[in-house]
């Protein structure tokens, strides 16, 4: 493989197509991410309901949804969704959005990647909150506050914190798994790769230079390792960050989280 | 309605249960290519050579951060039509084998190095020769720290093997006996329920196993 073989990149607008589809796969991911962690911070906050029917649904919930592969909520989302939802989404899009926004497949993308990384995080939450010594919730309940000032003033604060590094790891991995999106034709970063690929340079007029699949994906693989790459430096230093400012090791353990593969 | 539902797996079981089947098959080949790469990845990176420990950290950082499906593209029509003959399930399995390699790599390093370095001295200094250190009084220990971990890797595996059947490579698998079914019959509900039952199963079971090794191997005090 020579340099040449990546003469493409620099032909026509190859590159800026590739970027701007990669750009999607990063916005995808924001907004999942902010969705998935309210629906999560929900979801945990049932799973420590005094409620114990209330408990058991949403840790039934979370356990199922985050033991499925997310490629089979985002293909089953896709056919069950009805068409009406899809264009009432269609109409809401403003126009100024991204084109891959305003289909109506984003909301079938979109939700599957939420109810799966929202019952992850649930379980990153509820370890994060379950890891606070006991004596934090009695000393609030004695000194007079009752139980939603208690989580909101003085569990959720601490044990919220103790999750960001994890709530990082995450990301990285919502970040992998958008490309999970363009199976059901969302036109992202895979997408706009094999357009390049298929029309052997120039995505609108064809011609051009070759651009041979492997060179193109290596390109887009890439992508995601320099983000990435960032984005668990990043982690990582929080983690030390959170262990230096609470003096100890912030004990969250999770089975299948601190080492959660996509 | 749920006579229809059952009915959705009896009519079709055997093409369900070809499904599983390939569903275990690329689960159980991609996790041998894990852990052998992987264990080698991890040797690299506890190497006293420094170019050794370099190569396996570029290993980890780039198998872990790239998406299974650009491996895919890049092992299979990437390959391809680069001239090398690549059959999909050896390009499914080889991109979910050496993409977990990674993390499993980074597992069992975290695991040996969760051992105690006192250990090896006090040891070394009872008498014991380095092997005997390793096999009687570290790798034991690094193996209870370690069995966590490897389980959550099985679990993701098993879910990420979802991907080979619902992309490009088109492998039978679960997933994909799913869709042929909810194509065919159009009913997508029952379909889908069923071949997630089938994955529930397998993370079910997996769930289970580590469960039982961990308070097997538990370290009582």
């Amino acid at each position: 493989m020579t340099l040449a073989a990546f003469g493409w990149l620099t032909e026509g607008n190859n590159l800026r197509f590739i970027l701007e589809g990669f750009l999607i796969n990063l916005e995808i991911a924001v907004v999942a991410i902010i969705l998935a962690l309210v629906a999560g911070l929900g979801l945990a906050l049932l799973r420590l309901s005094r409620n114990r029917v209330l408990s058991v649904a949403a840790g039934v919930w979370v356990d199922v949804f985050r033991n499925l592969p997310l490629l089979l909520l985002i293909l089953f989302l896709f056919l069950w969704i009805p068409q009406s939802a899809r264009d009432t989404w269609e109409d809401v899009m403003p126009s100024w959005m991204p084109e891959a926004w305003q289909s109506g497949l984003m909301l079938a993308g979109l939700s599957g990647l939420v109810l799966y990384n929202s019952a992850v995080l649930a379980e990153i939450m509820r370890a994060g909150i379950q890891s606070l010594p006991r004596g934090q919730a009695e000393a609030a309940h004695a000194l007079g506050l009752n139980y939603w000032k208690a989580m909101r003033l003085v569990i959720l604060p601490q044990g919220l914190r103790r999750m960001v590094p994890a709530t990082v790891s995450q990301l990285i991995t919502l970040t992998k798994d958008t490309t999970l999106v363009s199976i059901i034709a969302i036109v992202e970063v895979m997408r706009r790769a094999r357009t390049v690929t298929a029309t052997s340079g120039n995505p609108f007029t064809g011609g051009g230079v070759e651009a041979p699949i492997l060179e193109v994906f290596l390109f887009v693989g890439l992508l995601f390792i320099i983000v990435n790459y960032s984005l668990s430096r990043l982690s990582r230093r929080l983690e030390i960050r959170e262990k230096q400012r609470s003096g100890s090791k912030p004990d969250i353990e999770v089975r299948g989280l601190e080492e959660q593969v996509a | 309605m749920p006579f229809a539902f059952v009915d959705t797996l009896t009519e079709n079981f055997d093409e369900f249960l070809r499904g599983f089947g390939t569903t275990v098959e690329l689960v159980v080949v991609s996790f041998v290519i894990a852990m052998s790469v992987g264990t080698l990845i991890a040797a690299f990176r506890v190497a006293p050579n420094p170019w050794l420990q370099r190569i396996g950290g570029i290993y980890v950082e780039c198998f872990r951060n790239i998406p299974l499906l650009v491996l895919i593209f890049i092992s299979y029509p990437g390959l391809r039509r680069a001239g090398i003959d690549i059959s999909a399930f050896v390009a499914g399995v080889a991109s979910l084998g050496l993409y977990t390699a990674a993390y499993v790599a980074e597992a069992l390093r975290s695991g040996v190095f969760s051992v105690n370095k006192g250990q090896i001295e006090a040891s070394l200094s009872l008498g014991f020769t380095y092997p005997q250190t390793m096999r009687r009084i570290i790798l034991p220990q690094a193996f209870r720290t370690v069995i966590s971990p490897l389980g959550s890797l099985i679990i993701a595996m098993i879910k990420n093997s979802a991907i080979l059947g619902g992309s490009i490579l088109a492998l039978n698998d679960l997933l994909k006996t799913g869709r042929v079914v909810a194509s065919r019959t159009f009913d997508v509900i029952p379909a889908f329920v069923w071949a997630a039952v089938g994955y529930l199963i397998l993370t079910g079971l997996a769930t289970l196993a580590i469960r039982m090794l961990e308070a097997r191997y538990a370290v009582r005090r």
